[in-house]
């Protein structure tokens, strides 16, 4: 009993002792910033705190806002997937064959409205509940591209040009089934680094709690990713300007691919982009195409999005033969409609 | 840190969301109007998931004092074992690294929120029209003074066959930007979705009464009328030109930009 009440007494005294080393520490650290920046701050900030870097810090928060309810509307959807469905029901809808599976799963895309910010975290919850990755990989790319919201955005967009939203939806579908077929056949599994969520791996627990977990999990983890490609788009929004593109709406060829890579680094929510597209005068309608076909598939954020989750060999991979893909696709549908 | 990491994170993004949308209406000077219900769900779920994971980090924490005692010998009915589900994965309570990430504009929304876009964005994003090509448009309302959008104003002043800006009276919102030869413009940028995707509307201010041009990015409110310029539907037209009759320097406005 003594020697028990000791022990007792010894750990109180180790736990006051560490509080007060974690105070004074942290105290003195504390003063130090307070002091440091109480004095220099004003003055960094006058010099630093210019037109651009203001600019800068307003596309920034601007580009993570928008995302936020879109990425928690996708990690809701994701989070309940993974909780609530169980498994059979995704093997039993969609065809064993994945040349089959993968339209179908493309054509889904459909009934999920939001940008493409929403659409990772259900394509990583769709592969954990086991549909073949070719077939969520088309939901992915389709998603964001053909959803009723986006569509009529672009109707909005080009009014009496229906040719053009006709045009979004096929050129954007073509694009996300050739990648699924691509994948189907050519892709490596090695490549795809499905996260493993820590505790779904072993006896993967369903239900509410799980759902929490997933939901916290899944939009912090994409969040960080989300501000990461909200960064990119912020420097490439203030450090590349506008003006550039004149210079290239004289050949045709050029201008397709230049809207194709702006589409990349513009990083414009799928939901918007149409206006943006629509409001660049003295491009070819293929060129615009382009632009809306490239834009919600492949962006930086995206990109950083897609390297969180699925792994950095995949994301740099699978992205780079999504741009060729719907480059092509949208120069032939371009070619074809417009 | 590591036990409450991600109450903190989720606290922190919940609270700076509703900040900005639900508290006040510094959200417009990121994203358009209507993104606010979203925005205030987002923000509350957020905060109410923030909560669970702090409850949960201070239940792990009880328990994890249990089993010290446990460890030292001390007699318990380890009534909690149903509750230990969080045990196996404590190391993933901090949240993903990459989450901190978050901590960025979260606290740059709490603490100085970044100002809304004005001349220098302004001043890059050069004569980006909508090509729409020439045509009539519907009949304005009546009445005496007509408050117009800039963006209208310049599609109407540009486009416009039916001359329907001809002999009204207008009166136009707007922020000030300078030209290179002493000429001055009412400007207005137009967010469809959010800032990053902005494109510029401008007038040519013009009045023989107006001694000086504003600052650069105050606001001002002109009245006056519009003056026929260049062939409809050309560059030569662009940017309409106003006749001013009275310029008044006024606050800036809740919604600092135009809407689509």
């Amino acid at each position: 009993m003594r020697v028990q009440n000791e022990r007792t007494v010894v750990d109180g005294l180790r736990l006051a002792v560490r509080a007060m080393v974690y105070a004074v520490v942290g105290g003195a650290a504390l003063l130090a910033i307070a002091t440091v920046v109480s004095v220099l701050g004003p003055m960094l900030a006058l010099d630093l705190y210019t037109p651009a870097v203001a600019a800068w810090w307003t596309v920034f928060t601007a580009v993570a806002v928008q995302g936020v309810p879109f990425l928690l509307l996708g990690t809701v959807v994701s989070a309940a997937i993974g909780a609530f469905v169980p498994e059979r029901v995704f093997t039993k809808v969609l065809p064993r064959n994945q040349a089959l599976a993968v339209p179908i799963a493309g054509a889904a895309g459909v009934v999920l409205p939001g940008c493409e910010c929403a659409s990772v975290p259900v394509a990583s919850s769709l592969m954990r509940r086991g549909v073949a990755p070719a077939a969520a990989l088309a939901f992915l790319l389709s998603a964001p591209a053909i959803n009723p919201v986006v569509l009529v955005a672009t109707s909005i967009a080009f009014p009496g040009q229906p040719k053009m939203v006709l045009g979004r939806l096929i050129a954007s579908l073509a694009t996300a089934v050739v990648m699924g077929w691509l994948w189907a056949r050519f892709g490596r599994e090695e490549w795809l680094r499905l996260p493993k969520r820590k505790q779904a791996a072993t006896s993967s627990p369903t239900g509410v709690k799980a759902f929490v977990a997933g939901l916290q999990h899944d939009f912090l983890h994409a969040g960080g990713f989300l501000v990461l490609g909200a960064a990119a788009a912020a420097t490439f929004n203030i450090a590349v300007p506008r003006s550039i593109l004149d210079i290239f709406t004289g050949s045709s060829w050029l201008s397709l691919l230049l809207l194709a890579f702006l589409a990349v680094v513009l990083c414009v929510c799928s939901e918007a982009d149409a206006f943006v597209a629509a409001s660049l005068s003295g491009f070819s309608p293929a060129a615009k195409l382009a632009f809306m076909v490239v834009g919600p598939m492949v962006d930086l954020k995206l990109i950083a999005l897609q390297a969180g989750t699925f792994g950095r060999a995949f994301a740099f991979r699978f992205s780079s033969a999504t741009w060729l893909v719907a480059v092509v696709s949208s120069t032939l549908v371009g070619w074809w409609l417009l | 840190m590591r036990r409450y990491g991600s109450a903190v994170l989720l606290l922190l993004v919940g609270g700076a969301v509703l900040r900005i949308s639900l508290f006040s209406e510094l959200y417009l000077r990121y994203v358009q109007a209507a993104l606010r219900p979203y925005l205030v769900i987002s923000g509350s779920l957020l905060i109410l998931l923030g909560l669970v994971a702090a409850v949960r980090g201070m239940r792990q924490r009880d328990h994890e004092e249990h089993e010290d005692h446990e460890e030292h010998g001390e007699e318990e009915e380890g009534e909690e074992a149903e509750h230990d589900h969080g045990h196996s994965h404590s190391h993933s309570h901090g949240g993903p690294r990459i989450a901190w990430l978050l901590t960025l504009p979260a606290l740059a929304l709490l603490l100085f929120p970044p100002p809304a876009l004005g001349s220098y964005s302004a001043s890059r994003e050069e004569a980006q029209r909508a090509a729409q090509g020439v045509g009539t448009f519907s009949a304005l309302p009546a009445g005496k003074v007509l408050d117009i959008s800039v963006a209208q104003y310049s599609s109407r002043a540009i486009y416009d066959t039916g001359h329907s800006l001809k002999g009204r009276t207008l009166r136009m919102t707007g922020f000030v930007t300078h030209g290179s030869d002493g000429t001055w413009y009412l400007t207005r940028l137009l967010v469809t979705c959010c800032a990053a995707d902005a494109t510029i509307s401008k007038v040519e201010i013009r009045g023989d009464e107006t001694d000086g041009a504003p600052q650069t990015d105050s606001w001002v409110t002109v009245t006056g009328t519009w003056i026929p310029k260049g062939k409809l539907g050309t560059d030569g037209a662009w940017p309409p030109v106003l006749k001013a009759a009275q310029v008044e320097q006024v606050k800036e406005p809740a919604d600092p930009y135009d809407k689509r």
